[in-house]
C-alpha cells in the first residue's frame, strides 16, 4: 500500500491518495475516506442486489474480525479468501479487529491474547492464531491485534499494559508475517493504544511508527459501540493531537467508529484519513434518515427545506434541524414527499416518507433496506463533499454548514 | 366488461390441469401461478425491483393488516397500494375475514359480519361484507375477495352448512357495494367444509353470479389430506372452464403439483417466505435448513440450477454463517424460495403446453421422494386424474 498526502489544508486536514492497495493495484482512492462497514461480510440489511442500488460506494469494505473469526476453519478450507467467500470480490477488504458499532465487553484481554466476541461467544486470539486467521481470510489490509480495552477511566497501569501488550502482539505478528507467503500482499496497520494517558499514547505512536507498518489504527478511546462525540473534550483533542504528531506524514491514519458528521470534520481537522460507515447503520437502526446539508456551494438560505418538507423563508438557516429525522414519527404518516428532497438515491427516487413510516411502524424488514440505501448514499456523499471542499479550499464553508446542524436542539437525536 | 380475461392456452389431455394466460389490469399472468404474500404492503425485505427480476407478476396483500395500517383513508390518498408500495404489477387482496378468525381469539360471526375485539385498543369492531369491499376498493388490488363465513376445516355439523349459505348471502352484499368492477375483479369463495354435497351446492350457487373468477376456501387448515384433495377436485368439477380457480392458502410444492393436476390455477401461501426467516431453503428434494452444521463447509449454491441472485452469488457455507443472525440472510433466502415457487409453477405451465404434464408430475415426485415413499393421499389424488407414480 502506498499513501501520499496531496495537500494539507486549514491547519491539519489531509487530502491524500491511497494506491497500490492489495489485489486492485490499479485503484487509487482519495482520502478522507469512508470504508463500507459490513457485519459478517454483508453491509447490514443489504444483499449484493440492493447494495448495487447505491451509486457512490467506496471500493473498500471494512470487515470486523470479531464477527467472522469463528469461521476461520471454513475459510481455510475455502482457500479463496474472505472477499470471495462473502461475494464482495469487487471490493478491497480491510479487516479490522472489532466491529465499530458493537460494544466490546471489558476485562477479557491479557498478555497473550485479545478476546473477540462473535456469534458463538468469546474467542481468545493470540498472534499465532491471528496470523493463521489472516492467512485464511487474505484481506488486502488488516489491523493488528491490539488491546483497546481502555477508556477515560483507565488507570495509568492499565494504559501502559495496553500499549505493552499491543507492541508485543505487533512484533510477533510482523515476525510471523515475514515467513508467510500469502500475507505479503496484505498491508498491516498497527494499533495505537494507551487510553487517555498522554505519555503512553506518545510511546505507542513512536514505537509503532518505528516498526515500519503501512498505516495506523487509532484505538482505545472508546469501545462501547456508541456514537463517537469526544471532540468537545479538550483532554481528548489534546491527546489525539500529540499522538498524531509522532506518526509519519506519509502513512494513513484510520479511526473507526460511529462518527457523527461534526465529529468527522473535527477528526479530519486533526489529521485522520480513514473512517467507516457504521454511523449510517446506527442511524438506520433507529428508524432515522440522514437529512443534513453538506452542499457548501449553495447559499444556506436558497433551498433549505424544513423537517416537514415545507420550503423555508429566505432567512432560514439549517440550524433548525439536526442531522437526521425520525421517520417513525406520526407526522410523516401522510407525507408523500421523498425522504430527502433532491436526493438522488434509489430510496428517495422511488419511495415516500409515508411508505417508510408505514414500513417502520409495522417493523417490516424492507425499512432497514431502504434506510440503509439512503443513509449510506448520504454519508458517502458527505465524504465526497469533504474531499471536494479540501480540493477547493472550502473546508470552512462545509464546517459552518455542519456546525449549523450540530447546534440544533435536535442534533442529539 | 370484466377487468379480467382468461385465455386457456392448453389443457392436459390426461389430468384436469390447464395452462392459461390471465390478463389483469396491471399484468398478464401465466397460470398455474403462485402468489407470494406481502402481508403489510412489503415482501419481507425484498424491494419490488427484486420481485420483477424474478419475473413475479402477481402478489398478495392482507386486507386485515392493511386496513389497520396504513388504513384505507391513507391508501386512498396515496393512490392505492400499487402506488404506495411502488408495485406496478398485479395485486390480490383477501377479505380480511380469515385473518380475523385465525388471528383473533374473540371473533364472533353473526349475519351482520365478523365481530372482533381490536387487538390494538380492545374496542369491539365489526367487519361487514360492505366494509371489507370498501377497504379493498381503497387498496385497489386487481383481484379482491368476497367476505366469506370461515369455519375451521375440522368443524363438522350444521355450522358448516350455515356458513356455506351465509357465504352466498354475503357474496350478494359484496357484489352490491363493489364500486370498481371496471378495474377490480371480485372472486366469490366456494365453502362447504369437508362435505361434498355442500361444496357442490355452494359452487353451483356461486356460478349463477356474473363473476370473473372463483376461489376455493376453507381448506388447508389442518384437515386430513384425503379430505382436502377430494374437496378440491369436487370444487373444480363444478367451476366453469373459462374462469380462473384460486385455491386459497396452499403452497407446499407437493400440494401445488397435485392441485394443479386437479384443475386449480392460482395459489398463495406464507410458507416459502416464512420458512426463509428460520433459515430454510426450498429444493427439489424438499427443504434444507442452512443453520445445520452440515452446511458450514458446503461451498455449493443452495441449488446449482437455480437462476436466482442468491444462488448465483452465495454459497451454502456463507449463508450458514449469517442465517438467523443477520437480517440480510432472511432476504437472501426469501429471494431463493420465491424463485423456487415461481420456477415450479413455470415448469408446470410449460409442461402442460408441451403436453408433458403427467411426465412432469412423475419426475417431480421421484425427485421429492427418492425412496418412493409417496404419501397415500397424493397417490390417490393423482390416480383420480389418471396419473400413476413411477
Ligand atoms: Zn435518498
Ligand atoms: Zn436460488
Amino acid at each position: 500500500m502506498k499513501f501520499s498526502v496531496e495537500k494539507i489544508v486549514h491547519g491539519g486536514c489531509r487530502l491524500g491518495l491511497l494506491h497500490e492497495v492489495g489485489k486492485l493495484q490499479s485503484v487509487t482512492v482519495e482520502t478522507p475516506l469512508c470504508l463500507l462497514h459490513t457485519k459478517a461480510g454483508s453491509a447490514p440489511n443489504l444483499s449484493m442486489d440492493t447494495l448495487g442500488y447505491i451509486q457512490n460506494l467506496p471500493p473498500i469494505a471494512l470487515m470486523p474480525l470479531n464477527l467472522l473469526a469463528e469461521h476461520h476453519e471454513t475459510l481455510e478450507e475455502y482457500k479463496k479468501g474472505i472477499a470471495d467467500f462473502t461475494a464482495m470480490k469487487d471490493f478491497l477488504i480491510c479487516c479490522s479487529l472489532q466491529d465499530p458499532c458493537t460494544a466490546v465487553p471489558s476485562g477479557y484481554n491479557d498478555k497473550t491474547s485479545v478476546a473477540l466476541w462473535g456469534r458463538a461467544g468469546k474467542m481468545k486470539v493470540d498472534p499465532e492464531l491471528f496470523v493463521k486467521i489472516q492467512e485464511a481470510f487474505q484481506p488486502d489490509w488488516f489491523q493488528c491485534l491490539g488491546d483497546s480495552d481502555t477508556n477515560k477511566d483507565s488507570s495509568k497501569k492499565r494504559s501502559k499494559k495496553a500499549v505493552d501488550n499491543t507492541l508485543n502482539f505487533l512484533d510477533e505478528i510482523l515476525k510471523r508475517r515475514k515467513s508467510s507467503e500469502i500475507l505479503q500482499q496484505s498491508s498491516v496497520f498497527g494499533s495505537i493504544e494507551g487510553g487517555f494517558n498522554q505519555f503512553e499514547r506518545e510511546r505507542s505512536a513512536k514505537e509503532t511508527a518505528a516498526r515500519g507498518v503501512d498505516g495506523f489504527a487509532i484505538e482505545g478511546f472508546q469501545s462501547d459501540g456508541q456514537e463517537f462525540r469526544q471532540f468537545h473534550e479538550k483532554e481528548f483533542t489534546d491527546i489525539l493531537g500529540l499522538t498524531l504528531k509522532h506518526l509519519p506524514e506519509d502513512k494513513p491514519r484510520m479511526m473507526l467508529g460511529v462518527w457523527r458528521p461534526d465529529s468527522v470534520l473535527q477528526a479530519v481537522s486533526a489529521g485522520i484519513d480513514i473512517f467507516d460507515s457504521s454511523y449510517a447503520y446506527s442511524v438506520s437502526e433507529k428508524g432515522r434518515a440522514l437529512v443534513f446539508d453538506f452542499d457548501y456551494h449553495k447559499k444556506h438560505w436558497e433551498s433549505i427545506t424544513d423537517d416537514d418538507g415545507s420550503e423555508n423563508s429566505k432567512n432560514a438557516t439549517t440550524t433548525g434541524r439536526g442531522f437526521s429525522v425520525d421517520l417513525k414519527d406520526s407526522r410523516y404518516k401522510d407525507d408523500f414527499s421523498p425522504v430527502l428532497k433532491g436526493c438522488g438515491c434509489y430510496t428517495c427516487k422511488t419511495y415516500t416518507r409515508a411508505y417508510l413510516n408505514h414500513l417502520l411502524t409495522t417493523s417490516e424488514l424492507q425499512s432497514g433496506v431502504l434506510l440503509m440505501v439512503h443513509n449510506l448514499h448520504h454519508y458517502f456523499g458527505f465524504f465526497e463533499a469533504i474531499r471536494q471542499s479540501l480540493r477547493e479550499d472550502k473546508f470552512q464553508q462545509l464546517q459552518q454548514l455542519i456546525d449549523g446542524h450540530s447546534r440544533s436542539p435536535s442534533a442529539d437525536r | 366488461h370484466s377487468a379480467l380475461s382468461l385465455k386457456v392456452l392448453a389443457e392436459c389431455p390426461v389430468t384436469k390441469a390447464r395452462a392459461c394466460e390471465m390478463i389483469l389490469p396491471h399484468a398478464t399472468v401465466n397460470t398455474p401461478v403462485f402468489m407470494p404474500v406481502g402481508t403489510q404492503g412489503s415482501m419481507k425485505g425484498l424491494v419490488p425491483d427484486q420481485l420483477r427480476d424474478l419475473d413475479c407478476r402477481l402478489i398478495l396483500g392482507n386486507t386485515y393488516h392493511l386496513g389497520h395500517r396504513p388504513g384505507p383513508e391513507l391508501l386512498e390518498k396515496a393512490g392505492g397500494l400499487h402506488s404506495f408500495m411502488q408495485w406496478d404489477r398485479a395485486l390480490l387482496t383477501d377479505s380480511g375475514g380469515f385473518q380475523m378468525v385465525s388471528l383473533l381469539d374473540l371473533a364472533e360471526i353473526t349475519e351482520e359480519g365478523v365481530k372482533f375485539k381490536s387487538p390494538h385498543d380492545g374496542s369491539m369492531m365489526l367487519l361487514t361484507p360492505e366494509h371489507s369491499i370498501g377497504i379493498q376498493n381503497a387498496i385497489g388490488a386487481d383481484i379482491i375477495m368476497q367476505l366469506d363465513d370461515v369455519v375451521s376445516s375440522t368443524v363438522t355439523g350444521p355450522r358448516v352448512e350455515e356458513a356455506m349459505h351465509r357465504t352466498i348471502r354475503w357474496l350478494d352484499r359484496c357484489l352490491a357495494v363493489h364500486k370498481r368492477p371496471h378495474d377490480q375483479n371480485i372472486f366469490p369463495i366456494v365453502q362447504g367444509g369437508l362435505d361434498e354435497d355442500l361444496r357442490r351446492q355452494c359452487a353451483r350457487e356461486l356460478v349463477k353470479r356474473d363473476v370473473p373468477g372463483f376461489a376455493i376456501g376453507g381448506l388447508s387448515g389442518g384437515e386430513e389430506k384425503q379430505h382436502f384433495w377430494r374437496m378440491v377436485t369436487v370444487s373444480t368439477d363444478e367451476l366453469p372452464n373459462n374462469k380462473p380457480r384460486y385455491l386459497m392458502g396452499v403452497g407446499f410444492a407437493v400440494d401445488l403439483v397435485v392441485c394443479v393436476a386437479l384443475g386449480c390455477d392460482m395459489f398463495d401461501c406464507v410458507f416459502p417466505t416464512r420458512t426463509a426467516r428460520f433459515g430454510c431453503a426450498l429444493v427439489s428434494t424438499g427443504q434444507i435448513n442452512l443453520k445445520n452444521k452440515t452446511f458450514a463447509k458446503d461451498f455449493q449454491p443452495i441449488d446449482k440450477d437455480c437462476p436466482c441472485s442468491t444462488c448465483q452469488t452465495y454459497t451454502r457455507a456463507y449463508l450458514h454463517t449469517v442465517v438467523t443472525f443477520e437480517t440480510v440472510a432472511c432476504t437472501l433466502l426469501t429471494v431463493h424460495n420465491i424463485a423456487y415457487q415461481l420456477r415450479l409453477m413455470r415448469s408446470m405451465h410449460e409442461s402442460i403446453i408441451a403436453g408433458q404434464f403427467p411426465e412432469f408430475v412423475q419426475t417431480f415426485f421421484k425427485d421429492m421422494f427418492p425412496k418412493k415413499n409417496y404419501p397415500d393421499w397424493a397417490v390417490d389424488a393423482l390416480s383420480s386424474v389418471n396419473i400413476t407414480l413411477l
